[in-house]
């Protein structure tokens, strides 16, 4: 049951790629290089080019961050700018690090504004107080009722977990989990040396790790799952 | 025995391939016989597990940047700038009448208080307590207050030598004061038509160059708009 549910999950990710991205997750050939090095000379088709490329895993990570659609969407949108802007200021390395830095830095710049001004969510919240949030795959029709409803809980315990976590580990486990960047990238994306990333990151799993022992009644599937695969 | 923390990093980077191969033979010994070690390593791999599972949304919108989000403006066609330029020019040019026009009334009377002090030495400078009277009489239509005092001074300057030609003056005086109505009446016309004839830019020159800067200006505006709206079409069309 917990295995069709993730196999499930994982061809509604599929069929929801973006077109740049092949089925088996390959990015298709395309002159990253060639690409920035024009749009550093102002070439807004190449920047664009490049922001259709990398939009998905700089929502997901503001998303994972922020913990909220509209404002993972906001910062999308204000790290391209900047990103636009600053791009002259990119000297090499790995582009997506980079753009991954701009986004972090827009979800800082959310979080301290949010603190300035703290607001009430107008949706309801939910028993453990947490607000209740619907995902866009909800509407996946290739997902019975009941397992969108654990496909919501598993996303909703990750996220709450997450949230949970001070910034700065949050920050690193979203990028090196999450999306998947190595230690070094992740070191020269947020601009820490290479051992605080490394540490960062196993406090922040054995917090999480703690922290979803929380909600093993609620997703004994995914758990179960994930020690079948090992 | 319990893993310290400095062991939970060693794990957490063994998982991810981090450490080099003495690090991890001697990580993969200990773990061989140590329970609480492979527990805390399995803790941080269902950890990492399960975040790897999280799935990856699809941005909710393109966030493609448009040319006024990243503050690019169209090209100028190439005749813009000259056209500008020139249409900058003619209104320069154009306020420059109007300056120049403006302060030329003012100028005029000092241009016509110029010949006053041989005016007044015509008419008011016999001396004599009678041409006194009558040539502040004479000059006052022409050069207003300014020309009395200078008349006047002019006057009393000259009495003493004046005075000896009495009689001359006397004889000149009837004939100074007999035409005084008459040189009045084209004293007063007389200053007003210099001036009008001494504007610098007649209004004829000032609304030609006014219809110039008018079409230069609209000129250089429907190239930019021109301009602008097809870089928008160009735009839409991708």
């Amino acid at each position: 049951m917990a295995f069709k549910i993730f196999v499930r999950l994982r061809l509604s990710l599929v069929e929801n790629l973006p077109p740049s991205v092949s089925i088996c997750g390959l990015i298709e050939p395309m002159d990253e290089p060639a690409l920035i090095q024009s749009a550093q000379h102002g070439d807004l088709d190449s920047f664009n080019t490049l922001v259709l490329h990398y939009q998905d895993a700089l929502f997901n990570t503001a998303l994972r961050i922020l913990g909220d659609d509209e404002l993972a969407a906001d910062a999308t949108q204000e790290a391209f700018l900047s990103a636009f802007k600053n791009l002259t200021s990119y000297r090499g390395g790995s582009f997506k690090a980079w753009l991954l830095r701009t986004v972090t830095n827009a979800c800082y710049d959310e979080l301290r504004r949010q603190k300035r001004r703290p607001t009430t969510p107008l949706e309801p919240d939910t028993s453990d107080g947490d607000e209740m949030d619907s995902p866009r795959w909800l509407a996946d029709s290739n997902l019975s009722p009941e397992q969108k409803a654990e496909a919501d809980e598993l996303e909703h315990a990750i996220q709450h977990c997450l949230e949970n976590l001070p910034l700065e580990f949050r920050t690193v486990v979203v990028m090196a989990d999450i999306q998947g960047l190595d230690y070094t990238e992740v070191a020269a994306a947020i601009r820490v040396p290479l051992g605080t990333i490394k540490s960062r990151l196993a406090r922040a799993r054995l917090r999480l790790r703690e922290c979803l022992q929380d909600f093993w009644e609620l997703l004994p599937a995914a758990f179960r799952l994930e020690k079948e695969r090992l | 025995m319990t893993a310290s923390f400095r062991d939970v990093e060693l794990l957490s980077a063994y998982l991810d391939g981090q450490l080099d191969s003495n690090e991890s033979a001697r990580l993969e010994s200990r773990l061989k016989s140590d329970e609480s070690l492979r527990a805390v390593m399995d803790d941080l791999r269902e950890a990492r597990g399960i975040l790897r599972q999280l799935p990856q949304r699809r941005a909710p919108r393109n966030f493609t940047l448009t040319p006024q989000m990243a503050g690019i403006k169209p090209p100028a066609p190439r005749a813009y700038p000259v056209f500008r330029l020139a249409a900058a020019v003619a209104t320069l040019l154009f306020l420059i009448t109007f300056v120049v026009n403006g302060l030329s009334p003012v100028a005029a009377p000092r241009l016509a208080a110029a010949p006053a002090p041989a005016f007044g030495m015509g008419g008011g400078g016999v001396g004599g307590s009678a041409p006194n009277e009558s040539a502040p009489a004479l000059q006052e239509p022409a050069t207003q207050a300014p020309a009395q005092p200078f008349a006047q001074s002019m006057a009393t300057a000259e009495t003493p030598s004046a005075a000896n030609d009495n009689s001359r003056v006397m004889t000149l005086a009837p004939k100074a004061a007999a035409p005084a109505p008459f040189s009045a009446a084209p004293a007063q016309v007389q200053p007003e038509a210099p001036v009008r004839n001494q504007e610098p830019v007649s209004t004829i020159w000032q609304i030609a160059l006014g219809i110039v800067t008018l079409i230069l200006g609209l000129t250089a505006w429907f190239l930019r708009s021109s301009s602008e709206r097809k870089f928008r079409k160009q735009w839409n069309r991708k």
